[in-house]
């Protein structure tokens, strides 16, 4: 007889009480080389991990060989290099795959990582239909926060569809996309803009699917049920759990009424979390490990509010990729959480709370009327190519850099309780940094030197021409690309055969009517500096501005790239994915007196030799000086200024004023 | 000979050899304002004019922001370099300047899968020290230096009204990149440039609007010019590389073509900094002698009177 149960309590269909399943543990990981991954994954599965998550290079994220010059210093930097379905092979080597559930974070390339994917299982002789994951293919937020775009937005849509269409009924349990709140958070978007943006995107993408017809009644119910979600969680972890409950109702409230799906569980939120990186701070950078506790509890602590899978960063992010040690650590927070505490023994703990519902509907409230000023613009597409969603998050962008400024938001180890004993976490032998295989891209390009040689040169030929018939014909482009992988067609080749038809996406750089806050006396001052240097120059000062690398982060040249024609420098800034040597090319074509670079990738170390290599070619390291900014840790500051780098910015050296003095500063010594 | 004469030599040697560092140096000699330049610009413009090489020929590109210039140059450059294998070509690209700050953001460098320091293409930006654009100070003096050193000279520029004049008399040739529009003629004729260009290019060409704006542009070139029958409107894309092969011939052909001698260049553009050097010197005596514009209208009590005197007092050089 079954015995009485209390509210508090979970019971299982057999009246037996029951905790709830733990969600899926993830680690973002992959470097190097396919073979290093690989270690690394099997090593993750046998800790406990229970899901893959996949970090791919820029190169292979942005559809270019490990040998292209332009992806040399980026090779196995942020991710694994994948050149060909043999990389492949290497990269999942006993792992079962049939039994995984593989998350990838792909965007740009997500058609060819996913063909490789199941070129693999067929090369295995598995039923391809049984695999299960995520490629991540949102391309909204690529053009808006993440860079790692390569088509045009229309096609870029056209190929999110196409996947929908062949998962549908060739890989049911494959998520074909992702729908990214996660990265708006990391451009600043406040909890109603990353609902609005996020679910105008997710409309913008079923109504495509509705359009081009190719889904019967039931199917496109179906193509419903496969929207998921990857969301952010911040450190106002109350707001952020009131943040999940909203997106489940206003989703199952626009699938209902807006589609008309009649099948609840067709209707169901399905989301991953990865918690914020934007509030890690590279100042005291041990405190970062609570705020990833409390960020995982925003989306752990109450059932309605539970992701299904949830990734961490690591404690020392601000400052470098992590090592394998920081991803331990990070999923044993998520084992102690599920395992060790009663967190999944009880219902939803804040049903009827007031407090909550009420925060919910105020949530809610705001994002509805921002969809709907979206969808009234003609949809997430307009609001992409007019700038819209771009500048609205810059200027919340400036609103969070302006409170931090000011004192208003606290940071704490950043703009107040500064001072601290020095973190021995960072006193070990390699300084609490992770360092890639200087020898990753020599593997990966003789790989792909092998590759090359031992492939069918005529399959590969007609694979390629079949890949440009279908994109040019409009047919669906995954089968032709699945041929493409079998025969052994590289990255690079793939992306190039489409960007051959389909051609690149040069965004407006989004450098105009950027609201700097730059005013006052301190930027009279400088240029007052600025026309004195003119007679000593000849003329007015000149900088080149570059994004050297593959890196998309765009957001902080750009800034840099604006701020300093307001100050009165004449500017030369061709945005993203310039090789050093076009950047270089660039100083000695334009007779620049400096060069400032920035990198986010990593590579800065790399980038700078090469840098300073062209212009010693050229004759022009005494003339023209180099300042870097990025994420670059103090480590390397030295190694930086060893090579002849002139200064080094940080996020820490968030006041534009501040730099701009610096870089005029170096100009003086050089005229003077 | 001094040091720097010896230095200027070499650069002017380097510069021959389409040597990068060495053209850079000469084009920012021909933008330097310091007085100590100007003998130095007399002696590398003595040394060019005794070389045998004929002048380059120098092609605008004229069209608004958002035409697609810089792309279409891309591949253009790109594709001429390819029909022949001995032409070098140089690009210079003005964009305006901020009147508050001074400062330009020079953008778009135009990029092409060249090997990087292939010397036969060179770019280089230019701030045009004014707001709208259109040809900066020092824009005939850099085209005239890269004329003898270069077979072509492509000028770009974000040129409205009276500016797209100025490109007529710098360039042989002067090309109007036009996007496809909506599609009534009105829109064209309202642009109030139809009068300037030698030949139309209509970008964008695989948009859908392409071909409607194909025919109202060449009902609007009609009404606008008696030569209509002469001007061609060359159809090209970017993006599918539509039409570059046209346009890239009708530019050959531009090269090859006798043109008139340089001194007629000369005579328009020095007539040109006569008036800007006029006006400046005229502000200056403003200042020093009367403190300036608001004080000598106080003076005056009316601005019409304020006009009179001026003229007036400047004697005869003013009329």
């Amino acid at each position: 007889m079954a015995d009485k149960h209390y509210p508090h309590q979970i019971v299982d269909k057999e009246g037996k009480v029951t905790r709830d399943p733990t969600w899926i543990f993830r680690t973002y990981s992959g470097h190097s080389s396919p073979k290093a991954s690989n270690e690394l994954y099997r090593a993750n599965l046998a800790k406990g991990q229970t899901g893959l998550s996949i970090a791919f290079d820029l190169a292979t994220q942005c559809g270019y060989d490990s040998d292209d010059r332009i992806a040399r210093p980026e090779v196995g930097k942020v991710g694994v290099p994948i050149n060909s379905l043999d990389d492949f092979h290497v990269l999942f080597e006993a792992i079962p795959i049939e039994k995984m559930n593989t998350s990838m974070t792909i965007n740009g390339t997500a058609m060819w990582v996913l063909s490789l994917y199941v070129a693999l299982g067929r090369e295995r002789g598995l039923d391809v239909k049984k695999l299960t994951g995520t490629t991540q293919n949102d391309l909204i937020k690529e053009y808006l926060a993440r860079g790692t775009y390569i088509f045009p937005p229309e096609h870029s849509l056209r190929i999110i569809a196409e996947m929908y269409e062949f998962c549908l009924r060739e890989m049911p349990d494959w998520n074909a996309s992702n729908i990214c709140s996660y990265h708006l958070q990391e451009a600043a978007a406040t909890p109603a803009q990353e609902l609005a943006f996020a679910l105008a995107n997710a409309i913008g993408l079923l109504d495509l699917l509705r359009e081009r017809g190719n889904f019967s009644a039931t199917e496109f119910e179906q193509a419903v049920g496969r929207i998921s979600f990857f969301v952010n969680s911040g450190i106002r972890f109350i707001e952020e759990m009131c943040k999940m409950r909203a997106f489940t109702e206003l989703w199952d409230e626009i699938t209902r009424e807006r589609y008309g799906v009649k099948n609840a569980k067709y209707r169901r939120f399905r989301y991953g979390v990865q918690v914020n990186s934007l509030g890690l701070t590279e100042a005291q950078p041990e405190n970062n490990a609570w705020r990833i506790l409390i960020e995982a509890l925003g989306v752990t602590l109450s059932r309605d509010a539970r992701c299904r899978a949830l990734q961490l960063p690591t404690w020392n992010e601000a400052l470098s990729l992590p090592r394998p040690w920081d991803q331990q650590w990070s999923l044993r927070l998520q084992q102690v959480l599920a395992y060790e505490t009663d967190l999944l023994e009880y219902p939803d703990l804040f049903e009827g709370s007031v407090v909550v519902r009420s925060k919910v509907d105020d949530l809610k409230r705001q994002a509805m009327a921002e969809i709907n000023n979206i969808l009234e613009m003609g949809g997430v597409k307009a609001a992409i190519e007019s700038g819209y969603m771009k500048s609205a998050l810059v200027r919340s962008m400036s609103q969070r850099m302006g409170a931090i400024n000011s004192g208003e938001q606290i940071v704490v180890g950043m703009n107040k309780w500064t001072e601290g004993i020095p973190s021995p976490l960072l006193s070990g032998s390699d300084g609490g940094l992770f360092k890639a295989d200087e020898g990753a891209a020599r593997l990966a390009i003789e790989g792909l030197a092998l590759t090359r040689k031992e492939r069918d040169a005529e399959r590969v030929a007609r694979a390629l021409a079949a890949l440009k018939d279908a994109a040019r014909t409009g047919k669906n482009m995954m089968e032709p690309s699945i041929e493409c992988a079998l025969a052994r067609v590289t990255t690079g080749e793939w992306a190039k055969a489409l960007r051959g038809v389909f051609g690149e996406y040069r965004p407006a750089t989004g450098i105009d009517g950027q609201k700097l806050g730059l005013e006052g006396d301190r930027v009279d001052r400088v240029r007052a500096r600025i026309e004195k240097l003119i007679p000593k120059l000849g003329r007015r000062p000149r900088i080149v501005v570059g994004k050297p690398g593959l890196d998309g982060h765009s957001n902080g040249a750009e800034v840099i790239a604006v701020s300093a024609r307001h100050v009165g420098f004449d500017v030369i800034y061709s945005g993203i994915r310039l090789s050093p040597e076009e950047i270089v090319r660039s100083a000695v074509e334009e007779d620049a007196d400096l060069i400032g670079a920035s990198v986010l990738s990593g590579s800065h170390l790399e980038l700078a030799d090469q840098i300073m290599e062209g212009l010693r070619e050229q004759h022009a390291q005494d003339r023209v000086k180099v300042v870097f900014g990025g994420i670059i840790p103090l480590t390397d500051f030295e190694k930086l200024f060893a090579k002849g780098v002139k200064k080094v910015f940080t996020p820490s050296d968030y006041s534009l004023i501040d730099i701009m003095e610096s870089i005029v500063s170096v100009l003086e010594e050089e005229a003077s | 000979m001094g040091d720097r004469e010896r230095g200027d030599l070499a650069l002017i040697d380097g510069a021959r050899a389409l040597d990068k560092h060495s053209v850079s140096a000469l084009i920012s000699l021909f933008e330097d304002m310091r007085p100590e330049a100007v003998p130095r610009r007399a002696l590398v413009v003595d040394q060019l004019r005794e070389q045998s090489r004929p002048p380059g020929a120098v092609l605008g590109i004229t069209g608004a922001p958002g035409s697609g210039k810089s792309s279409l140059l891309a591949r253009l450059s790109l594709r001429l370099l390819e029909k022949d294998p001995v032409l070098s070509i140089a690009i210079l690209a003005v964009d305006p300047s901020s009147p508050i700050s001074g400062g330009a953001l020079l953008g778009d460098r135009t990029r092409m899968n060249l090997p990087t320091w292939e010397k036969r293409l060179f770019f280089r930006s230019q701030a045009s020290a004014t707001e709208l654009g259109g040809l900066g100070p020092w824009t005939f003096q850099v085209s005239r230096l890269l004329e003898a050193l270069f077979d072509v000279v492509i000028v770009e520029t974000v040129g409205i009204g009276q500016s797209e004049a100025d490109v007529r008399h710098l360039a042989d040739r002067v090309y109007l990149v036009m996007q496809p529009l909506a599609g009534d003629e009105i829109q064209f004729l309202k642009a109030g440039i139809m009068e300037i260009p030698h030949a139309f290019v209509l970008n964008k060409a695989d948009e859908p609007t392409s071909q409607r704006s194909y025919h109202a542009l060449r009902s609007s070139i009609a009404l606008a010019r008696p030569d209509a029958d002469n001007i061609p409107i060359l159809r090209t894309s970017a993006r599918d590389g539509t039409g570059i092969d046209e346009l890239c011939d009708d530019m050959l052909a531009a090269v090859r073509h006798p043109r008139p001698p340089a001194r007629d260049k000369e005579a328009y553009f020095f007539e040109r900094w006569v008036r800007d050097e006029w006006g400046r010197s005229g502000v200056r005596r403003l200042e020093r002698e009367w403190g300036g514009a608001e004080s000598f209208l106080v003076a005056a009590r009316s601005f019409e009177r304020a006009q009179a005197d001026f003229s007036s007092r400047l004697g005869d050089l003013g009329r």
